[in-house]
């Protein structure tokens, strides 16, 4: 007695489609990458190896790193710094929002704050922390942790707000209490949004880490590339450049798993959208 | 076929609130009178702009009342301070609203149980219920589909069933059908009548088609436009079950169907 419209075996199809056209891109992508290689490496002919280090230069040099284990222990340090930060700034964050739900005076008297906090440039912040901090990875963390945070917490803010009152009043018809509603209606509803400011937040807590490591560290990326700078070693600035992209990128991909896998209920354009994946 | 009134709308009024410096604003129902019956199935048809999602949204409990009461088995609910609302009447009063309302982040079968889950009545026996209407509205195979992937006809038949498992005894219905083509709608009207002769519910079905409004109904009431009051109230005496394609055929529809088209314009 059911229309059927829209069977499973269609859906299959498409995605056949979807596939063949991620491999396009995929090439598209390589074909960029080569492009951006050349014309690095004309670059570093044009101005000399000793102002641009070149691609096999670099590359060498990073294997050489990563054997000998001593640019892994860098990026490990820059990697702990920056996750440490992204939790402690990400998770009152993605909570505080919720928590003001129902208070949108306090909400309101702190919103000025927020966005002045959200607007300041918070790398300037870097040698003050250096001084209250210290130069160990306190400072690092909390440069991180408070980049983060105004971040997340505006895309938490947004999640609430975006709440579609409808549901919850065909909830609080079907019998949901208020733990009900925020449980099963606001959370699951801001989760895209949080993740938004998550995906937006990470390249930042990379680059935070990294700043507070260039001001004063004896450990990191940033240390290396401020090292290397000192010996006019532009060979060593870039092979810390390219294991920072590095983890920006796995970080990245890492956002996009976690969040594919707690979004299945979305439209695949709408995630496409979200994600550019 | 209607017993005791189990619902009693006196007098129901509704304007919006007044915004500062404006004249205020109309009313959109007045003093509307009606009672419903234990086990009717009561359509009421009115124009677009009528108020009637209004009226529903007022006897649910989720918009407040500006004058006039709601009785329920003879209770009177709380309906004037918009603090006070009791949204479903303690989940004796059902809802289907005019837009699905399906939890995007939830499968077909999650969404049907929602209520069940909220209600702490979610055990084997309640699951085989779901389960059952399901199958009852043809979504067998589809309970692990979120609802961006079922079709329109079919989230308006898991929106239906969300309602029906927890076995409210009101259940009111806004233009449940309203935005599907002419054969999904059939379909699911003989699903609504098939469901609806196993228990009997109290059924308020708005809509804004005559048609619908004769071949489900017991009784139907004819709203004017706004201010919303009763122009008309037909018994349908059609035997039941109904035949729902072939009911323009039925000798009683034509004159009926005259009759309230009158009374509309």
């Amino acid at each position: 007695m059911a229309t059927l419209e829209g069977s499973p075996d269609s859906n299959g199809a498409i995605r056949g489609g979807r596939a063949g056209a991620l491999m396009r891109e995929r090439g598209d992508q390589l074909l960029v990458l080569v492009v951006l290689i050349a014309i690095w490496q004309a670059l570093s002919m044009i101005y000399g190896v000793y102002w641009i280090g070149s691609p096999w230069g670099v590359l060498v040099r990073f294997s050489e790193g990563v054997l000998k284990g001593e640019l892994l222990r860098h990026t490990s340090y820059t990697l702990w710094e920056a996750v440490a930060g992204f939790i402690i700034g990400a998770v009152p964050a993605a909570a505080l929002p919720f928590l003001l739900r129902r208070r949108p005076i306090i909400t309101a008297i702190l919103d000025p704050f927020m966005v002045g906090g959200y607007g300041a440039p918070k790398l300037a912040l870097a040698p003050l922390f250096v001084l209250w901090f210290g130069i160990g990875i306190e400072s690092k963390v909390a440069l991180v942790a408070i980049t983060v945070f105004f971040i997340v917490y505006f895309s938490a803010l947004a999640g609430i707000r975006s709440l579609d009152a409808k549901l919850v009043q065909m909830a609080q018809v079907m019998g949901a209490n208020e733990r009900d509603v925020a449980r099963h209606i606001v959370f699951p509803g801001a989760v895209p949004y949080i993740f938004t400011g998550l995906r937006i937040a990470m390249p930042y807590s990379i680059g935070g880490a990294v700043i507070a490591e260039l001001i004063s560290a004896n450990r990191g990326l940033g240390y290396l590339i401020q090292l290397g700078a000192m010996n006019f070693d532009t060979t060593g600035v870039f092979v810390a450049l390219v294991a920072v992209t590095c983890i920006v990128i796995v970080g990245n991909w890492s956002v996009n798993v976690v969040e594919r896998r707690l979004l299945r209920w979305r439209p695949p354009a709408d995630l496409k959208l979200e994600t550019g994946a | 076929m209607a017993g005791q009134p189990l619902l009693e709308i006196h007098d129901l009024s509704k304007r919006f609130a007044q915004r500062a410096g404006r004249e205020p604003p109309p009313w959109v129902i007045q003093d509307l009178s009606f009672t419903v019956g234990e086990g009717e199935f009561l359509t009421i048809i009115g124009p677009s702009g009528s108020g009637k999602t209004t009226l529903l949204n007022m006897i649910a409990q989720i918009d407040s009342a500006s004058g006039g009461s709601v009785r329920f088995q003879s209770q009177i609910a709380p309906i004037a301070d918009p603090k006070a609302l009791n949204p479903g009447l303690s989940c004796q009063i059902g809802y289907v609203t005019q837009e699905d309302n399906l939890l995007p982040w939830r499968t077909t079968l999650r969404n049907v149980l929602f209520p069940l889950e909220v209600q702490g009545r979610l055990n084997d026996e309640t699951r085989a219920h779901a389960q059952m209407l399901i199958r009852a509205v043809g979504l067998a195979g589809f309970e692990d589909h979120y609802p961006h992937e079922l079709s329109g006809g079919m989230r308006k038949r898991a929106s239906l069933i969300r309602t029906l498992v927890y076995d409210p005894p009101v259940i009111l219905m806004d233009e449940p059908f309203g935005a599907l083509d002419a054969q999904t709608r059939a379909q699911l009207q003989e699903d609504l009548l098939r469901l609806w002769d196993l228990g009997r519910k109290t059924i308020v079905f708005v809509t804004h088609d005559i048609a619908e409004a004769i071949a489900l109904g017991d009784r139907t009431l004819v709203l004017t436009r706004a201010p919303a009051r009763i122009a008309g109230e037909h018994k349908i005496t059609i035997p039941r079950p109904r035949d729902i394609r072939g009911i323009m055929t039925h000798s009683e529809f034509g004159p009926l169907y005259q009759r309230i088209r009158a009374e509309l314009q």
